[in-house]
């Protein structure tokens, strides 16, 4: 039982940066269609940022927000410069487009930072606690509470302000949007810094857990895409829901199968369920509509 | 017959591709170049299955290494661990992954588009956990050694001149099977799948059958080019089939073009040039290491995405027309301009 409760623990924590990044993708998707598989990069880039920021002696708390505007800046540069461009290409293009980006800034960040892995500071002291019988990290609940916040925040910016309005015109009906005077363009560069922002915060809760190196976003976007994708492309409720269930099938996979085997047995749960609801789970209302 | 619009095989560029690849070995002599030109051979195979299906059925597969893998720990595995053939266990290396690839298309069928995309994605990773933890079979993460060489009456084919040979046959093979499927009735069949799924099933094609067929003919295709990569090396290991190389198989076929079968091969061999340059400049410029040629890699996807979507060989070849019909034309003119002239 001590086991169980472990595992599900490890999973939930793990789930979180996966519900976080399959959020972004969600962002992208909604009001551009397109699969930006360079979300992991974000998350990559917003761990090696502040390992930078934070041994170059800046204040933590203030290299953080450094940390979320710089990735934010590279976000908003990629739609300016790659997405805009290439507007009416087909999905496969966009894929590559983006898969082109991916190995892009991972080829520059390897240049940057090097090849090793680097260590940043936890948020607050890092003593482990045990919660009946089962121990996490004070960072481990950080990265939760993290994906709760961003959980929330998302739903008050789309539900709640006129810019989730706009936001929410433009995945519906992108001409009807303009006609009502809302910009699709802008509100694709919304998302695109938006989703960064999401990235960079998921690596700066990551980043004193997991060692951040310049290829942690490639398996970091590619499970990110996997919520996405199982949760219902397009709905943030789904992403959250397929990214808690991966940590869990990961988790349960390593501690009661082989950790070397975690990631199949993850995919091949992802593949079943696809095969039962090819939508993906929450999938059938929103896809296509693409709503948040 | 011959119908017009209908494009037939052209084998002058066939033989012409024949010529060039028996006067490489001549004119280039050093063995770095002949071996990066045998893997070029063997990347080529994989390339143009995957261009089959990207550009003529529409699909994409973020997991053609793995197909790729599977042909080649298939060979290995029945040649080293139960010392048959080669040659019998190309023919498992190609019916392994046709096989996976029609259990795939068969349960996948009803994905499509993105879905697609992660479906193929998953399947790559589950295969590479498969190929470095099943270490009963494959020996895991350290590789497989041992691999023995490929005989033919008497003749064995060792890395170099005659491995360049074999595999290249192999590649001439590819392109005249890929020529004819492509301007054939499936191949009319599968551009119209292309164009458009729904006008194509409302004019009576199986859109379906179609699609599983190409995509079983492109996982074939992976197979043999593993099949060929495991016994040009002595040993082989799960690095060389991970998401990268999938990555690679499709930069190539981008850059190349997917709408064509010269696309694909062009495509290989460009980017092939590209890492002996890279490599080439690495040893001069200290900073230019193997990390500057995924930044390429990266950059060429961008740009060719954004630049020229339908990749190198359709835009210059449209390129190569346009001139030719604008010469023609202005023939046409000046001979109108004379004839008026001398009335």
């Amino acid at each position: 039982m001590g086991d169980f409760f472990q595992f599900t623990l490890t999973g939930l924590t793990i789930g979180s940066i996966y519900a976080i990044v399959g959020l972004g993708f969600v962002t992208i998707y909604s009001v551009t269609k397109v699969i930006n598989l360079a979300q992991g990069e974000f998350v990559m880039l917003g761990g090696l940022t502040m390992y930078s920021l934070s041994t170059s002696g800046v204040p933590y708390w203030l290299a953080f927000f450094i940390t979320i505007g710089i990735v934010m800046v590279i976000g908003w540069l990629m739609e300016w410069v790659l997405i805009r461009k290439a507007k009416g290409a087909s999905p496969i293009s966009l894929i590559i487009l983006t898969i082109g980006a991916a190995i892009f800034i991972r080829g520059i960040a390897s240049m940057i930072w090097g090849k090793d892995q680097v260590r940043v500071a936890p948020f607050t002291e890092n003593n482990p606690i045990s919660i009946a019988g089962a121990t996490t990290t004070p960072q481990g609940i950080w990265v939760v509470a993290i994906m709760l916040f961003v959980v929330l925040f998302l739903y008050l910016l789309i539900d709640k302000t006129l810019i989730g309005k706009a936001f929410q015109a433009c995945s519906v009906n992108p001409l009807a949007a303009r006609l009502m005077g809302i910009s699709p363009n802008r509100m694709s560069s919304l998302s695109f810094t938006l989703s960064a922002a999401l990235g960079a915060l998921a690596g700066l809760a990551i980043a004193p857990i997991l060692f951040p190196s310049y290829d942690m976003g490639a398996m970091l976007g590619i499970k990110g895409f996997s919520a996405a994708i199982l949760g219902g492309l397009g709905s943030a409720p789904g992403a959250v829901l397929g990214g808690m269930l991966i940590g869990l099938f990961e988790a349960f996979g390593a501690g009661y199968i082989s950790s070397g085997m975690k990631d199949a047995i993850a995919f091949s749960i992802i593949l079943l369920l696809l095969l039962i609801r090819p939508s993906g789970i929450l999938g059938e209302k929103n896809v296509g509509k693409g709503g948040l | 017959m011959k119908l017009r619009g209908v494009q037939q095989t052209t084998w002058m560029s066939v033989l012409a591709l024949a010529a060039l690849i028996v006067i490489f070995p001549l004119v280039v002599t050093q063995s770095f170049y002949l071996t990066q030109a045998t893997f070029a051979g063997i990347y080529a195979i994989a390339a143009i299955g995957l261009g089959l299906l990207m550009g003529y059925a529409g699909q994409i597969s973020l997991g053609q290494a793995a197909f790729y893998g599977v042909g080649a720990y298939t060979t290995a595995v029945l040649t080293t661990t139960l010392g048959w053939s080669p040659w019998i266990s190309l023919l498992f290396a190609l019916l392994i992954p046709g096989l996976l690839a029609f259990i795939m298309g068969y349960t996948m069928a009803r994905l499509s588009g993105y879905y697609l995309a992660m479906a193929t994605l998953a399947f790559g990773i589950i295969v590479h956990s498969l190929l470095v933890e099943w270490r009963g079979v494959t020996k895991g993460a350290s590789g497989f050694f041992g691999i023995p060489q490929i005989n033919l009456f008497g003749y064995t084919f060792t890395q170099g001149i005659s491995y360049y040979y074999l595999v290249w046959f192999f590649v001439v093979m590819v392109v005249i099977i890929s020529l004819n499927i492509v301007h054939s009735r499936v191949g009319r069949a599968l551009r119209s799948i292309h164009d458009s799924e729904i006008a194509s099933s409302a004019m009576g094609v199986n859109t379906g059958k179609y699609k599983m067929q190409i995509f079983i003919l492109s996982a074939m295709f992976a197979g043999l080019a593993g099949w060929l990569f495991a016994h040009m090396s002595y040993s082989i290991s799960p690095t060389s089939f991970t998401f990268d190389a999938s990555i690679i198989f499709l930069a190539m076929v981008v850059l190349g073009g997917s709408g064509s079968v010269w696309g694909a091969l062009i495509g290989t061999l460009l980017i092939q040039t590209l890492g002996i340059i890279v490599h080439a400049l690495g040893e001069q410029v200290s900073f230019i290491t193997s990390d500057f040629e995924h930044v390429l890699y990266g950059l060429i996807l961008m740009l060719v995405v954004i630049f020229v979507p339908r990749g190198l060989f359709p835009a210059a070849a449209d390129g190569v027309r346009t001139i030719s019909l604008k010469i023609r034309s202005r023939k046409v003119k000046k001979e109108k301009q004379s004839r008026l002239r001398g009335a």
